[in-house]
C-alpha cells in the first residue's frame, strides 16, 4: 500500500520549466516582453502567469502547448512585470521560480539591421568616391549599350520623316525608382528631339507623373533654345485604368504613327500589347524595364531592350555627365564586391562553413 | 432586365475591342474613347470616396485634427500646376513624395535585392543544379558590368550571362502563354454562354 | 525657392526615411505610416489635376474640330456622366455607378487583357524568325515551359514537366537573381542621387 502511494506521488511529481528568461523584445516598437524557457519532460502544456508590480497576485495570460519554448507577451510600456511559467499535466502542475522584474520600451536602433547599415555605408562611400573622382576630371569608361546608341538613330529617323516620337514613362507612379530613371532618360531624349524640332508625345497613366513630364520636356526645350517646340497638349494624362491607358496608347500609335516608340520604366501585362502594336506600325522601338516578367515580351517585339540595370545606367550613358558616370562606376565596383562575396561564400559553404551566411541575414 | 441590357452592352463593347485585331476602326475608337472617359471618372470617384473623404476630409473637418492640414496643403500645391505663373509650387509636394520613396527604396532594395539575393546564392557546389545557379548569377553580374568592353574572355563570360538571361526570358514567356490563353477563353465563354447562350 | 527648396525637402524626407528604417520605435513607425497616408492624399489631388488636363485636351479637340473630334465627345461625356453618377449615388455595391463599372469598364478591361493571347502568338512567331543563338535559347526554353505546363507535354515525353521545373528553378532563377542584384544596385544609386540632388529631373532638371 505504501509503495502504491509513493509511486502515485512520484507520478504526480512533475518538474517545472527550467532556465526561464525574460527580456524586453529586441528591435521592436515597444509593448512586448519575450519569455523563453527550457521545456519540462512532464509538460502537456504551459500556462503563462504575469504579475504587474506593485500588485502581488499572478494572473494567467495564456496557455501554450508542450512544444512551445518562447512566448511574446503584449504589455504596457514602462510597467514592471514578473512572470511564472507553469508546467501543467492533467490537474498536476509545477511553477517555475518567479522571474526578475522586466519592462518593455520601444527600441531606438534595430540591431538586426546592422548589416544593412554597413551595406548602405559602404555603397554610399563607393558612389560618393567615384562621383568625387569624376568631378575632378578623371576619365571614366562605359561600355557600349546598343539600345542607347540607337536613341539618336530613332530620333533622327523621326525628324527625317517629320513624325513624332512617342515616349511611355511606364505605368507606375513617381515613387517607383524605375519611373524616376525613365524620367531622367526622358530629359535626355526630349533635349535631343527639341534640337531637331521633333514632337515628343508623352501619354501618362499616372497623374502625378504627368506634371513632372511636362516640366521635364519644357525645361529640355528651353535648355536647347527651342521653347517653340514645346507643346503642353502633347504631354497628357489619359486614365489610371491599366488597360484603358493601353487602349488609348494603341490608338495613338496607329493614328499619330510615331516613327520611334520608347517604352521605358515600369510595365505590367500591357507591355506586349503596346510593343506588338508599335511593331505593327513599323516604328523603331526601344524598351527598357526592370520588370523581369515583361522583359521577354519587349525583347521579342522591340528593336532594342534595356535589361534591368541598363535602364538605370541609361541616364548616365546618354548624358555622359561626370556625376552620373561616377555613380555608375560605383555600382560596378559594388557588383565586383558582391561577385567576390558570392565566390568566397560559395567556396566556404561548400567546405561546410556556415558563419558567412549569417553576415547577410537580418 | 437591367442585367440583360448590361450583358448586351458588355458583349458589344467586347466585340468593338476585338475588332482592333483586324485594324483601327470606328467601333474600336468608340470603345476606346468610352473606356477612357468612364475609367477616368471611375478612378476620380473611387479616390474621392475611398481616400479623400475618409483619410482627409473626415479627420480634418469632422474630427478636427489639424495635422491633416499638411496633406491638404500638399494636395492644393499639386493643383497649382494648373496655374502657369506659380506652377513651380507643385514641385514641393513632388519633392516630398520623391524624397520619401527614394529614402525608402534606398534601404529596402539593399536588403531585398542585394543581401537576400546573395544569401540565397550561397549554396554548396555539390550538385549540377547548384553549379548552374552559381554560374548563372556570376555571369549575369558580369553582363551587367559597364566598366569594361565585352571583348575577349570577359566578353565570352558576358555572352554566357546573356544566354542565361535568354533562357530565363524564354521560361517566363512559356510560363505565361497558358495564362494568356485562359483570358481569351474567359472572354469567349462570356460571349458564347452569358450573351448568346450557345454553350451551357 | 523654385529649385533649392524642393531639393532640400527631398533631402530631408529621404534621409528621414533612411533613419526611420533603423528605428523600430513606435514614433518612427507612426511617422512612416503617416507619410504613406499623405502620399495617397496627394495622389488623389493629382487625379483631379490629371482629369482636368484630360478634359482640357479633349475639349480643345472638340473646339478646334481636330481629326476625330467626335470621339472626344464620347470621352468627355463618359467622364462627366461617371463623375455625376459617382458623386450623386455614391460608389457602393448595387449603385448605378457600380453597374456601369461592371458592364462597361470590367468587360473592356478584360477584353483588352485577353488580346494578349493573340499578341503572344505573334511575339512567338517573331522569336521564331530571329535566327540567333539568343532567340533560339529563348524559344526552346519557352516551348519546354509551355509543354511542361500542359498534359500534352507529359504524353509527348514524360520527362518534359520535370525539365521545365528544373529550368524554372535553376537557370531561370540564376539569371533572375543576376538581374535583381543589378536592378537593386541601380535603384539604390538612383535613389541616392535623387536624395543628394544629383538627379533632379522630377523638378524639371536644370541647375
Amino acid at each position: 500500500m505504501t509503495t502504491i502511494v509513493l509511486l502515485t506521488l512520484l507520478y504526480l511529481q512533475i518538474s517545472p520549466p527550467k532556465d526561464v528568461r525574460v527580456f524586453d523584445t529586441p528591435n521592436d516598437a515597444g509593448g512586448s516582453i519575450t519569455i523563453t524557457w527550457e521545456s519540462s519532460p512532464d509538460a502537456e502544456g504551459y500556462r503563462i502567469l504575469r504579475m504587474a508590480l506593485p500588485d502581488s497576485v499572478y494572473t494567467p495570460v495564456d496557455w501554450v502547448d508542450a512544444a512551445t519554448k518562447r512566448y511574446v507577451d503584449k504589455v504596457e510600456d514602462g510597467v514592471k512585470y514578473r512572470y511564472i511559467i507553469r508546467t501543467e499535466r492533467g490537474s498536476a502542475y509545477a511553477d517555475s521560480e518567479p522571474t526578475d522584474e522586466v519592462w518593455s520600451h520601444g527600441n531606438v536602433f534595430h540591431r538586426g539591421r546592422t548589416n544593412v547599415l554597413i551595406g548602405v555605408a559602404v555603397y554610399t562611400t563607393l558612389l560618393l568616391s567615384f562621383i568625387y573622382f569624376a568631378k575632378r576630371g578623371k576619365k571614366l569608361f562605359v561600355r557600349k549599350i546598343a539600345g542607347l546608341d540607337a536613341v539618336d538613330e530613332a530620333i533622327g529617323r523621326a525628324t527625317e520623316m517629320g513624325k513624332p516620337v512617342l515616349y511611355i514613362p511606364g505605368l507606375s507612379t513617381i515613387s517607383d525608382v524605375a519611373t524616376l530613371a525613365s524620367l531622367n532618360i526622358l530629359g535626355r531624349i526630349a533635349r535631343k528631339a527639341a534640337v531637331h524640332g521633333t514632337r515628343v508625345i508623352v501619354p501618362n497613366r499616372n497623374p502625378i507623373v504627368m506634371p513632372v513630364c511636362q516640366e521635364i520636356v519644357r525645361e529640355a526645350c528651353l535648355d536647347v533654345g527651342r521653347p517653340d517646340v514645346y507643346r503642353e497638349d502633347d504631354i497628357f494624362y489619359i486614365t489610371f485604368s491599366q488597360f484603358g491607358y493601353t487602349a488609348a496608347v494603341d490608338g495613338i500609335m496607329l493614328r499619330e504613327k510615331p516613327a520611334a516608340n520608347f517604352f521605358l520604366g515600369m510595365f505590367w501585362a500591357e507591355s506586349l500589347i503596346l510593343a506588338e502594336t508599335g511593331a505593327s506600325t513599323g516604328a523603331i522601338q526601344i524598351a527598357g524595364t526592370d520588370a523581369i516578367h515583361q522583359l521577354p515580351f519587349f525583347i521579342t517585339a522591340c528593336d532594342y531592350t534595356l535589361i534591368g540595370e541598363e535602364l538605370y545606367a541609361a541616364s548616365a550613358y546618354l548624358s555622359r555627365e561626370p556625376l552620373s558616370l561616377g555613380s555608375l562606376k560605383g555600382q560596378d565596383w559594388t557588383k565586383l564586391i558582391i561577385g567576390g562575396l558570392i565566390v568566397a561564400g560559395v567556396i566556404l559553404v561548400s567546405f561546410g562553413s556556415d558563419w558567412f551566411l549569417g553576415l547577410f541575414s537580418s | 432586365m437591367f442585367e440583360t441590357i448590361g450583358i448586351w452592352i458588355a458583349a458589344l463593347l467586347t466585340l468593338c475591342i476585338f475588332s482592333f485585331l483586324y485594324k483601327d476602326n470606328p467601333f474600336y475608337k468608340f470603345a476606346e474613347h468610352l473606356f477612357i472617359g468612364v475609367s477616368a471618372g471611375y478612378w476620380a470617384c473611387y479616390y474621392y470616396h475611398n481616400v479623400l473623404q475618409p483619410n482627409l476630409f473626415v479627420p480634418l473637418f469632422q474630427e478636427g485634427r489639424p495635422i491633416f492640414i499638411i496633406p491638404l496643403v500638399l494636395g492644393i500645391m499639386m493643383l497649382l500646376h494648373l496655374v502657369p505663373k506659380i506652377s513651380w509650387i507643385s514641385r514641393w509636394p513632388l519633392a516630398f513624395i520623391v524624397g520619401t520613396y527614394a529614402g525608402y527604396y534606398l534601404i529596402t532594395y539593399l536588403q531585398t535585392n542585394a543581401l537576400e539575393q546573395v544569401t540565397a546564392t550561397l549554396v554548396p557546389l555539390v550538385t549540377f543544379s547548384s553549379v548552374v545557379l552559381f554560374v548563372g548569377v556570376t555571369t549575369g553580374l558580369v553582363y551587367f558590368f559597364f566598366s569594361k568592353e565585352h571583348k575577349g574572355t570577359f566578353g565570352g563570360i558576358a555572352k554566357f550571362g546573356i544566354w542565361f538571361l535568354m533562357i530565363a526570358f524564354g521560361a517566363s514567356f512559356g510560363y505565361t502563354v497558358m495564362a494568356r490563353i485562359s483570358l481569351l477563353i474567359g472572354r469567349m465563354t462570356f460571349l458564347l454562354k452569358d450573351w448568346l447562350h450557345i454553350i451551357q | 525657392m523654385r529649385r533649392q527648396l524642393p531639393l532640400a525637402i527631398c533631402f530631408v524626407m529621404g534621409v528621414s526615411m533612411v533613419v526611420q528604417f533603423f528605428i523600430p520605435h513606435r514614433v518612427s513607425q507612426e511617422f512612416y505610416r503617416t507619410i504613406l497616408d499623405w502620399y495617397r492624399i496627394v495622389f488623389a489631388f493629382s487625379l483631379v489635376l490629371g482629369t482636368g488636363t484630360l478634359i482640357k485636351v479633349h475639349w480643345a479637340k472638340i473646339s478646334k474640330k481636330s481629326k476625330g473630334w467626335q470621339y472626344s465627345i464620347i470621352t468627355i461625356g463618359g467622364l462627366v456622366f461617371m463623375l455625376a453618377v459617382g458623386f450623386i449615388t455614391g460608389i457602393q455595391e448595387g449603385t448605378l455607378f457600380m453597374k456601369i463599372f461592371e458592364y462597361v469598364e470590367v468587360p473592356l478591361e478584360a477584353t483588352m487583357f485577353s488580346l494578349l493571347a493573340f499578341y503572344i502568338a505573334s511575339a512567338a512567331y517573331r522569336a521564331f524568325r530571329a535566327r540567333t543563338v539568343e532567340a533560339t535559347l529563348l524559344l526552346i526554353a519557352a516551348v519546354v515551359l509551355m509543354l511542361g505546363r500542359i498534359p500534352f507535354g507529359y504524353y509527348l515525353w514524360h520527362k518534359i514537366p520535370g525539365i521545365a521545373e528544373w529550368i524554372l528553378t535553376n537557370p531561370n532563377m540564376a539569371a533572375k537573381r543576376g538581374i535583381v542584384i543589378g536592378v537593386g544596385l541601380g535603384m539604390i544609386s538612383t535613389a541616392l542621387k535623387i536624395i543628394l540632388g544629383i538627379e533632379r529631373s522630377y523638378i524639371g532638371g536644370g541647375k
